[in-house]
């Protein structure tokens, strides 16, 4: 309640109000969703601090769904009247119900504070902030003289969010996120290649002290560049595959985290639709996604409908266990909801997104996967993928090595592998004991919303996969 | 540009935030303003799924002071909100650096006339929702009578009205508005382990010229069902057809890598490159802010500079870099008018077609592999590299032979773009970015 006074000024019987709008013309559900953020944002290149920026982001939207159907409405004005005719426009999709005009607001109260945070960042003067980019910046630049560019960038933001809905419920959060990113790219006669590294996720000052410092961030950055001026072409064709734990996490975000989202099972779209409890996968991959685990990227105290999420098992021992549910989908599959409704901002309604996602960890021991490879290819940094309904993914490999005679040879170049998921699953053979998380910087796209999220596994490894190099 | 005239509500809030900057102690001020609408309709299989109509305003001002830039946005318009956040953005200034390339544009245009550009539909603010909804229906509903169509990822319509205003402490105010509207429908057909899908649009500014559901529905089942059944290919190198919409994929690519900003920073295989040749003769390439009706047209870019036209490439050699006011400096060249926030952005740009039908193009094609979707990314402007999941159909002896899937396609676009051999006659201003069917002489397509 208080952050809707403070953030918004709106009182309990305004919002009650407005939501008996939004049902005016029937319908089963409304809420009201407001958020405000604010952002720092600094950007140094060509050895200066080039720009600054401050951005304020708020505004208010409101939903109300009718059977399978969805009104919204959205304002960046807070006056009542504006308010008024958002929840207006969003009840324009009812034409049946009872509607309502009393509501008793009960606080959601989340289970744990997932935001590790002692000194907040939107807190912090911006001379601090400079300063980490800086050091990162100078980090980069003097780990080799081929480093011939750099440039850092940083973020942080506190979102607040606060949400009613027409079921009593009344919840909100403040979200911290920060990221800090390095490029850098190295030269080498006429030869140029690029180096990316960084860091952050719901956290503090102190983070950029203790568990990512920024000369880390600099540094990681100039040695992939520099990594990848030796680089030799991919190979093309089919061949084994061996996931370096951590970034790979990528391949299971893309092949299998987004086909169990809900909607898309709802909607009998996603190739996973009717295979719950059905086995799509070998019986050594397990997957989970996890909203809860502190300070990720990819975490929050409540979902953006106001839900408690809860660690969700996706595919247990090969087998479909649940899919990543929204407050839309949970109702009309008749299933729980699991704490997956996220929204980019206040223009969007909420869908079904990943959070954390992850491979659990398996017994084999890394050394071993690699021994076990006459010559394929190890992925070390991918740099982003896309899934089709069909299950058809592909993932864009930004570094990596040959494997040859069981042992890591050269650095091969950016190269693109593309697969289907439910061959892939079955193809995985071996699973380290090695689960590592990827960079805290990832940011997941579906139907134009942005949201953030991070992902990990252990070393895997593909007994075959396409691999489009130059032949 | 200025006259005392009764300026509305937002162009006099502008202005004044301006005084209020240099006021606060800026010694140059850009305030830009959108204030837009939106409604959209999606159903799917028939039944609405979701109804949005909202509006929003975004406020964006920009300080130099001391040659330091500092930025600020807001979509909370409260005075006090934004004179905070501009005395923040002067205050801040203290942290940056000096930066002599920095500043507003050294002059700006005395009148900009918008009417000829003709970006602004009256008749679609009074479209009726009962109206929109249907076409989003009928697209949908014409589609499904196909009985190869198995799924639906549902259709929409969408349309959008800004009205932009611009700023600036050099006294230039300006603003102009525009609309655009969308159809569109997503398919699926096969069952449920051999899927494939696609989709199919019409974007246009004006309602009238949008194609009516019949176009775009039928478009969309061809699209999606010509995948059916498709095989996998040996890993080779073969002529690769583009068709329009892969075309304008490669162009946006080769955009970032001519884009003023990538150039100065280094980050394009394009620096330096001015004056030289990057394709064979063939290859022409255009941005035109300027052309009546067409979706990347507008009077001037976020910076208050008139847009134009520009000869990007001209049979095949490298003329002009795109630049906003900063890259332009760096560079030691003008700004050509693509100035959008931090960045450039593409008006139209657009591959200059050829005279041969598609049709012929893949008749003379005796075995090859015609580019019909990617995914992915795997684009590298510092190298020109490309390496993407591809989707498409396999031509033998002239003719369409069968789909292919679970292939990538890898390739350099400089490369690309010397080994042109067939430039089509089928250029569409679908998008902004956009290009004919084009026959590249050999590319790697990686399957089995």
């Amino acid at each position: 309640m208080i952050a809707f006074e403070d953030h918004f000024h709106l009182s309990k019987t305004e919002l009650g109000k407005i939501l008996s709008i939004a049902l005016s013309k029937g319908g089963d559900f409304a809420e009201v969703y407001a958020e405000h953020r604010i952002y720092s944002f600094i950007n140094m290149e060509e050895d200066i601090i080039k720009e600054t920026a401050e951005s304020i982001s708020l505004g208010l939207g409101i939903r109300v769904l009718a059977g399978e159907m969805t009104g919204y409405g959205y304002t960046t004005d807070l006056s009542f009247e504006k308010i008024t005719n958002a929840a207006l426009s969003a009840a324009s999709i009812a034409s049946s119900g009872m509607g309502s005009n009393a509501f008793r607001f009960k606080k959601v109260k989340p289970k744990a504070n997932v935001y590790a945070v002692s000194d907040p960042l939107h807190l912090t003067e911006l001379k601090k902030k400079v300063d980490l980019v800086k050091e990162a910046y100078l980090a980069c630049q003097k780990t080799d003289p081929k480093i011939k560019k750099v440039k850092v960038l940083y973020q942080d933001q506190i979102q607040h969010v606060s949400i009613v809905n027409s079921e009593g419920l009344m919840a909100e959060d403040a979200r911290p996120q920060a990221k800090l990113v390095c490029y850098a790219i190295a030269e080498k006669k006429n030869r140029k290649e690029f180096g990316y590294s960084g860091g952050g996720g719901r956290v503090g000052l102190e983070y950029f002290n203790q568990v990512l410092t920024p000369q880390q961030t600099g540094q990681e950055a100039a040695e992939e560049a520099l990594k990848l001026l030796e680089a030799v072409e991919a190979p093309a064709g089919e061949m084994p595959v061996v996931l370096a734990p951590g970034h790979s996490g990528v391949l299971v975000h893309e092949a299998v985290g987004h086909l169990l989202e809900a909607d898309f099972n709802r909607k009998k779209t996603s190739i996973f639709w009717d295979k719950m409890r059905k086995r799509v996968g070998a019986p050594l991959v397990t997957i989970y996604d996890d909203p809860t685990i502190p300070s990720f990227r990819g975490s929050y105290n409540i979902d953006d409908e106001g839900t408690v999420p809860q660690k969700t098992l996706l595919i247990d021992k090969g087998i479909v266990t649940s899919y990543l549910q929204d407050r839309l989908s949970a109702r009309l599959m008749n299933l729980p909801l699991t704490g997956h409704g996220r929204r980019q901002d206040y223009t969007c309604t909420p869908i079904p997104r990943m959070s954390n996602t992850y491979v659990e960890r398996g017994q084999d021991d890394p050394e071993e996967i690699l021994k076990s490879v006459r010559r394929g290819i190890y992925t070390e940094k991918l740099e982003g993928g896309q899934v089709e309904d069909s299950g058809k993914f592909t993932f864009t490999i930004s570094s990596g090595h040959l494997i040859e005679q069981g042992r890591l040879t050269a650095p091969i170049k950016q190269v693109t592998l593309i697969g289907t998921n439910i061959d892939i699953l079955q193809k995985i053979d071996m699973i380290g004991h090695d689960l590592t998380f990827g960079l805290q910087t990832g940011t997941c796209s579906k139907e134009g919303q942005e949201v953030p999220v991070a992902d990990g596994c252990p070393t895997i490894k593909i007994s075959l996969m396409t691999v489009g190099g130059q032949a | 540009m200025k006259e005392k005239v009764q300026l509305d509500e937002l162009s006099s809030l502008a202005e004044n935030l301006v005084a209020f900057a240099k006021a606060a102690g800026a010694d140059e001020v850009e305030v830009t303003i959108a204030d837009g609408s939106e409604f959209s309709v999606d159903l799917r299989l028939g039944k609405i799924e979701s109804l949005v109509e909202a509006g929003s305003r975004h406020l964006g001002i920009k300080v130099i002071k001391d040659m330091k830039t500092t930025y600020a946005t807001s979509s909370d318009l409260n005075d006090g909100t934004l004179k905070r956040l501009i005395q923040n953005a002067v205050k801040r200034a203290a942290y940056g650096s000096h930066d002599e390339y920095a500043g507003l544009p050294a002059s700006m245009p005395e009148k900009i006339d918008i009417s000829p550009l003709k970006l602004f539909d009256p008749e679609i603010k009074e479209l009726d929702a009962a109206r929109k909804i249907r076409l989003a229906f009928e697209t949908e509903r014409i589609a499904l009578e196909d009985k190869r169509i198995t799924n639906s990822h549902g259709a929409s319509f969408v349309t959008n009205g800004v009205k932009t205003i611009l700023a600036n402490s050099k006294g230039f105010l300006g603003s102009y508005d525009q609309t655009f509207c969308s159809l569109s429908v997503g398919l699926q057909a096969g069952g449920t382990d051999d899927k494939v899908e696609d989709y199919w649009f019409s974007t246009e500014r004006f309602f009238k010229d949008l194609e009516p559901p019949e176009t775009i529905a039928k478009k969309a089942v061809e699209r999606t069902v010509r995948q059916l059944n498709p095989r996998k290919i040996q890993t080779q190198a073969v002529p690769v057809i583009f068709e329009p919409t892969m075309t304008a994929w490669l162009l946006g690519f080769l955009f970032s890598c001519i884009s003023g900003v990538a150039i100065y920073q280094k980050v394009s295989f394009l620096t330096d490159r001015l004056g030289r040749r990057i394709g064979n003769e063939k290859i022409t390439v255009i941005d035109d802010g300027l052309m009546p009706n067409k979706l990347g047209s507008r009077p001037f870019d976020s910076e208050g500079v008139p847009c134009q036209k520009t000869t990007v490439v001209e049979k095949g050699v490298l003329s002009s870099y795109l630049c906003n006011t900063y890259a332009a400096r760096k560079l030691k060249l003008g700004s050509t008018g693509n100035a959008d926030g931090t960045g450039v952005s593409p008006n139209n740009f657009y591959l200059i077609p050829g005279s041969v039908s598609p049709q012929d193009i893949i008749s003379s094609t005796k075995k090859g592999f015609i580019l019909i979707r990617t995914i992915g990314h795997g684009l590298n402007p510092v190298t020109g590299d490309i390496s993407r999941g591809a989707f498409g159909l396999w031509v033998e002896d002239g003719e369409i032979a069968y789909p292919v899937s679970e292939v990538t396609i890898a390739g350099n676009l400089e490369k690309i773009l010397n080994q042109v051999e067939m430039v089509g006659n089928d250029l569409e201003f679908r998008t902004a970015v956009c290009g004919p069917t084009i026959k590249i002489g050999e590319l790697t397509v990686a399957g089995e």
